[in-house]
């Protein structure tokens, strides 16, 4: 999934400060997952901008709305004739989903309530962790499904540096060296010839090329 | 002008190779490079100079080996991938090339979170390893990455290091027939303090014919203190220093320590002269240049072996 | 009643394992206080949400207790430690806008106190009041009045 946090409320409320109508919007997919852009979210931050008028003496209007996804045009589509009669759209959703949501609406001002962070997975309850950098050309083939772009730190693609030690790696203890996950990963699975193999450069056009990237799926290509 | 690398001639007529550490000031002033050369001079055949080395801001490697060049000193460009991209390596190559640099030194390099800008973004285009086949294919083949045709190759000796004491212990002897497989042809390691591992590490490298591959020198760092040993020994992921060491620093008396250090870098330059399959020693006297001339002759390693080209 | 906390609103979410009479041990103080106290009883007081919290605080509530079992005595074993965390955090959420973390307050149940919600509810009255009247409710009256 796509994991993000909150902002501080103190860049949300300087981000928010001209306007007393705002909608905020959040997203059912992955920000939900992760606790930081759901419906329960979107409550706790509409509560919050609320309370936080009322202790400044202002009045503000804020409207909660949550749709499923927040990058497709359709669940987006669930607030038309609904946004334009609010100043400001604040969106939980990820950085897609608040572009794609400004997209729809040309005319209107779209803020992000959360900074968008990784590509991830839940680990344990209240742990998410990186492990994809949607890098464009997935070796996890070669590496026993154990990234090394995304889990070393510096990204080798040809074994640890010096700065593993005891599994861990030297730039956050917290987090297991790849590489050490990759080696006897490898080991178990019969697979060391991989490790003597020298990997070449990546290709990282797949990634940042020409700008954004994209994918074009000829069957799923409407008419004209 | 040298035509060639004199750490390349010195290991290539079996001499046992004496190479020493110099960093770069945080500041503009080429005096302290000149300074620095003047002290390593007639007493190690090459001078190797590091590239920002925890990722602090640093003059320039490739200016500072140009400034010990001039002086008559043979420049070994320490180059990390973490600020360059692989455009910007290349160049670099052959800029060093192009400047009279005969020696380099490719590294991943210290992260970025280690040094002085935080916030930078790590590079990391190419690994180490995928820097050394490069560079090694630009000399070779006169081509560079992809294969486009350069109009006049690079002429340097390249070398790679190998950190035995990092884990997994036994994947270290795997990296570096990687490193040398790739193209390196001579290695520096990280500093030993723990003499028996490395030992154990040369016996793998042994066993598998890497000694006879590439020429391999024993990194050595004279401690200054206790305090540095206990440093080192907790703080530095990747480096191995027994308690044995840090109880013998911590057994004289706080102003003996400096000469405590000294004595057991000779005594560490001793048994790396003995043990098989290695080549010579890298000293990186981390802010202590001055202190290499008397390990050198203490070891009993001076005067150094003059090359014919000079 | 003495009542040090005079004045303030308060909600308290409880535990149903606390209390199995707890619909009628608190009739007699709900009826006495009115508005001005709420309870909220919980299956466990591991089912509190962040939302709850910040919910009663925006009704108007000036201090939010959350009283659960003593800690190692949860029937559902960690709710209780669970709940712990949400507090602390709801505390964080609400000091973002400037509110006094201590508005909302986690109660562990003791051997000493009473067995009984509505005394236990008497007992968090009579403490020292740790906060006064909430500006969430306060600047809302004046504001309704300057319309």
């Amino acid at each position: 999934m796509i994991t993000a946090e909150r902002k501080p409320m103190a860049e949300i409320r300087a981000m928010l400060a001209p306007y007393r109508k705002i909608l905020v919007v959040g997203c059912g997919s992955c920000v939900a997952e992760c606790a930081s852009g759901g419906e329960k979210e979107v409550g706790l931050l509409a509560s919050a901008l609320r309370m936080d008028a009322k202790i400044e003496g202002r009045t503000i209007e804020v409207r909660e709305m949550t749709i499923d996804r927040q990058c497709v045009y359709e669940f987006i589509d669930q607030l038309t004739g609904i946004a334009d009669r609010y100043e400001i759209i604040l969106s939980l959703g990820c950085g897609a989903g608040v572009q794609a949501v400004a997209e729809v609406f040309p005319k209107m001002l779209v803020i992000p309530a959360l900074n968008t962070t990784f590509i991830g997975e839940t680990k344990e309850p209240g742990l998410w962790v990186e492990n994809c950098r949607a890098c464009g050309d997935c070796k996890l083939g070669y590496f026993a499904a154990v990234c090394p772009v995304t889990r070393c730190a510096k990204g080798l693609f040809n074994g640890p540096c010096g700065g593993s030690k005891n599994g861990v790696c030297e730039v956050d203890p917290d987090s297991p060296c790849a590489w050490q996950l990759i080696i006897e990963r490898l080991e178990n699975a019969g697979r060391s010839d991989l490790l003597e193999a020298i990997y070449p450069p990546a290709d990282w056009s797949r990634q940042q090329g020409k700008g954004p990237k994209k994918i074009v799926r000829e069957d799923q290509r409407s008419e004209g | 002008m040298k035509a060639d690398s004199n750490l390349k001639s010195i290991l290539a007529n079996n001499n046992f190779a004496v190479t020493a550490e110099c960093g770069p000031p945080k500041g503009a002033d080429p005096g302290v490079i000149r300074k620095k050369g003047a002290v390593l001079k007639d007493h190690v055949d090459s001078v190797n100079v590091t590239d920002n080395q925890t990722g602090a801001v640093r003059l320039s490697s490739m200016a500072a080996c140009a400034i010990l060049k001039q002086e008559g000193l043979d420049p070994v460009l320490q180059m990390v991938t973490r600020d360059r991209n692989r455009i910007a390596l290349q160049s670099d190559v052959l800029g060093a090339s192009s400047l009279g640099i005969r020696n380099i030194l490719c590294l991943s390099g210290d992260h970025q979170s280690f040094g002085n800008q935080k916030e930078a973004k790590g590079v990391f285009d190419l690994d180490s390893i995928q820097f050394v086949q490069a560079v090694r294919r630009m000399r070779d083949e006169g081509r560079i990455i992809g294969g486009e045709q350069l109009s006049d190759p690079p002429r340097l000796f390249i070398g790679a290091v190998a950190n035995p004491f990092a884990d997994p212990f036994d994947y270290r002897v795997v990296r570096l027939a990687k490193k040398v497989a790739a193209g390196a042809e001579f290695i520096q390691t990280q500093c030993i303090y723990n003499l028996k591992r490395f030992a154990e590490w040369m016996r793998q490298v042994r066993e598998r014919g890497l000694d006879k591959k590439v020429f391999i020198l024993g990194g050595v760092t004279p401690l200054k203190s206790v305090r540095m040993a206990e440093y080192m020994s907790r703080q530095v992921a990747g480096m191995d220093v027994p308690d044995g060491i840090i109880n013998r620093m911590r057994g004289v008396d706080p102003k003996d320590q400096r000469r405590e250090g000294i004595r057991i870098a000779v005594e560490t330059v001793g048994a790396l002269k003995e043990m098989e399959g290695v080549h010579g020693v890298h000293i990186m006297a981390i802010e202590w240049e001055d202190v290499v001339p008397q390990i050198v002759e203490e070891a009993g390693l001076y005067p150094r072996p003059r090359t014919s080209e000079e | 009643m003495d009542q040090k906390t005079a004045g303030l609103n308060i909600a308290i979410f409880f535990c149903r394992q606390l209390d199995a009479n707890q619909d009628k041990n608190r009739r007699a103080i709900e009826k006495e206080l009115g508005l001005r106290i709420r309870f909220f009883p919980l299956p466990c007081s591991g089912r509190i949400e962040l939302l709850h919290l910040l919910r009663a605080i925006e009704a108007g509530a000036d201090v939010v207790y959350l009283v659960a079992c003593p800690e190692g005595a949860c029937r559902y074993r960690e709710g209780n430690l669970r709940a712990k965390r949400r507090i602390m955090f709801a505390q964080k959420l609400i000091e973002e806008i400037g509110l006094e973390g201590a508005r909302i307050e986690m109660v562990n149940k003791t051997a000493e106190m009473p067995a009984d919600i509505g005394a236990i509810a008497m007992e968090l009255l009579a403490r020292d009041a740790k906060v006064s009247i909430s500006p969430v409710r306060s600047n809302a009256v004046a504001s309704f009045i300057e319309k």
